[in-house]
């Protein structure tokens, strides 16, 4: 199985809570008030990539590490 | 501007034109500061700001809860038609409704889902502006920033072919009760009789979307309903808040956008040059002068904030554009600077609450500028004109930008 990577992006996160709520397993809010990822393994790979789609800041990266592809975001949504 | 800071008046027409001075003043000398005129809590600094935004444990945004313990019965029930759709209104209600609305909704707002409306707005910004480039002049709000997200947010709940005057004339009456014109002494009124209007004309489109339902937002909403995720009065009162909420604010982002490029003209440049910057241009006019200024939170119970108490439902003025201008979050707050980066601006608020349409509005704005600069240049005010705001505390919003300009094709 490939091994995920899943970052967020603390210069864009805002906080919303909104990967927290579709997989509150996988992200949780720091002290700060902004989502880290406690444990990535608890989802699958489309879980995280739909889950990332949903954030409104782009602020969640996906990756397979094996293969080195970007699975969220598409360049196009990056600045 | 001292003076300005003593009178302590968010409403003064010093203040409506030019609120980053004000804000800034009081940044430097009270950054949480108490306003007797307000009766509330004035934050202005970042920090402060992005504390309480992301804070909905302590700090509440049940607007109408609050404003109906303020009221008595009979004023309550003069407003009745204005509560009975506002209360349902996902920007003023708190978690766990506000959650069960917001993840329903934001599948239809992310950044790739709205990336299918480009080439739609594209064409809409082209047709706008062909209208107008001829003439070597526009009044900015009228002629171009206003059409472009009416004709976009009536894409997106499924019906084009509303009437967009009435539309105009009945968000405005809306607007009237909250946002533009808190010293009209008849605002109540006239907001009802604004909401009532804008709830008949909707009805009976949201009926015959039941009957034929489609791939739009207000099918979405019907299909949730009927799953027993939220209910007809959440189904009613989001489609007034996505037509109402849906135009006004990209519309003065846009004139606010434009205005701030006619005053630094070498950014103008820089990206009629580099078409490439345009999302961080669009981000950066975002942070310098966005379209909402501030935004209401009540404290749930006792707490501080840096070093104020802030007691049980008192109120508190959390300003963006004060918190956009702070200097200990962006170096030279006060330079438009369309290469920023980072920019984490909180003009589209930080939170649960984070605007639900800030990748349209983005996508929106990135098209207008995107055309502007590509087929005019060397916007200016024209000769006879002067700028005047609304005056409102919540919305930055001209009332007019007339301009000339060059057409480059």
């Amino acid at each position: 199985m490939s091994k995920i990577k899943v970052t967020v992006n603390h210069n864009r996160c805002v906080g919303s809570r909104l990967c927290v709520g579709f997989l509150p397993d996988v992200f949780d809010m720091n002290e700060m008030g902004q989502s880290t990822v406690i444990k990535v393994e608890s989802a699958s790979p489309l879980e995280l990539v739909q889950t990332a789609e949903q954030c409104p800041q782009c602020a969640i990266r996906v990756e397979d590490t094996e293969t080195g592809e970007v699975l969220f975001p598409p360049s196009e949504l990056e600045t | 501007m001292e003076t300005t800071v003593l009178k302590d008046d968010l409403m003064t027409p010093e203040v409506i034109a030019d609120p980053h001075s004000y804000y800034r003043q009081l940044r430097e000398t009270e950054r949480v500061h108490w306003n007797e005129k307000w009766k509330g809590w004035v934050l202005t600094g970042y920090k402060e700001c992005v504390d309480v935004l992301r804070d909905p444990d302590h700090f509440s945004s049940d607007r109408m809860g609050y404003l109906a313990n303020e009221l008595s019965p009979k004023e309550q029930e003069e407003i009745a038609p204005i509560f009975k759709v506002l209360k349902y209104w996902m920007v003023f209600r708190d978690p766990p409704s506000h959650t069960v609305l917001r993840m329903l909704l934001n599948k239809l707002f992310t950044p790739v889902a709205i990336e299918r409306y480009r080439p739609m707005v594209r064409k809409i910004v082209q047709k706008t502006l062909d209208r107008v480039i001829d003439k070597g002049e526009m009044e900015v709000v009228r002629d171009f920033a206003y059409d472009i997200p009416m004709a976009v947010i009536l894409e997106l709940i499924g019906a084009p072919d509303l009437d967009r005057e009435k539309i105009k004339e009945w968000s405005e009456a809306i607007g009237v009760f909250f946002f533009i014109k808190a010293d009209e002494p008849k605002r109540r009124e006239i907001a009802c009789e604004g909401i009532t209007a804008l709830v008949n004309y909707i009805e009976p489109l949201i009926a015959h979307r039941r009957e034929h339902p489609g791939i739009d937002l207000i099918s979405l909403l019907i299909s949730a309903e009927e799953a027993g995720q939220i209910t007809y009065d959440d189904v009613l009162g989001t489609c007034v808040l996505l037509i109402f909420g849906g135009h006004e604010t990209t519309m003065n982002l846009i004139a606010n956008g434009a205005w701030a490029f006619m005053n630094n003209a070498e950014q103008w440049e820089l990206l009629s040059k580099n078409p490439a910057l345009i999302k961080k241009a669009v981000e950066e006019l975002l942070r310098y002068d966005g379209s909402v200024k501030t935004t209401v939170r009540w404290a749930k119970e006792d707490v501080m904030v840096a070093d104020k108490l802030i007691k049980k439902g008192e109120r508190l003025l959390v300003s963006l554009s004060g918190a956009n201008r702070d200097p200990l979050q962006f170096p030279n707050p006060d330079v438009l600077d369309i290469t920023r980066d980072p920019n984490l601006h909180v003009a589209f608020a930080h939170g649960i609450h984070v605007c639900l349409g800030a990748s349209l509005a983005r996508m929106e704005a990135e098209e207008a500028f995107a055309c502007l600069t590509k087929r005019i240049s060397c916007p200016k005010l024209k000769e006879d004109a002067y700028l005047n705001y609304y005056p409102s505390v919540i919305h930055r919003a001209l009332k007019n930008l007339p301009i000339t300009f060059q057409k480059l094709n």
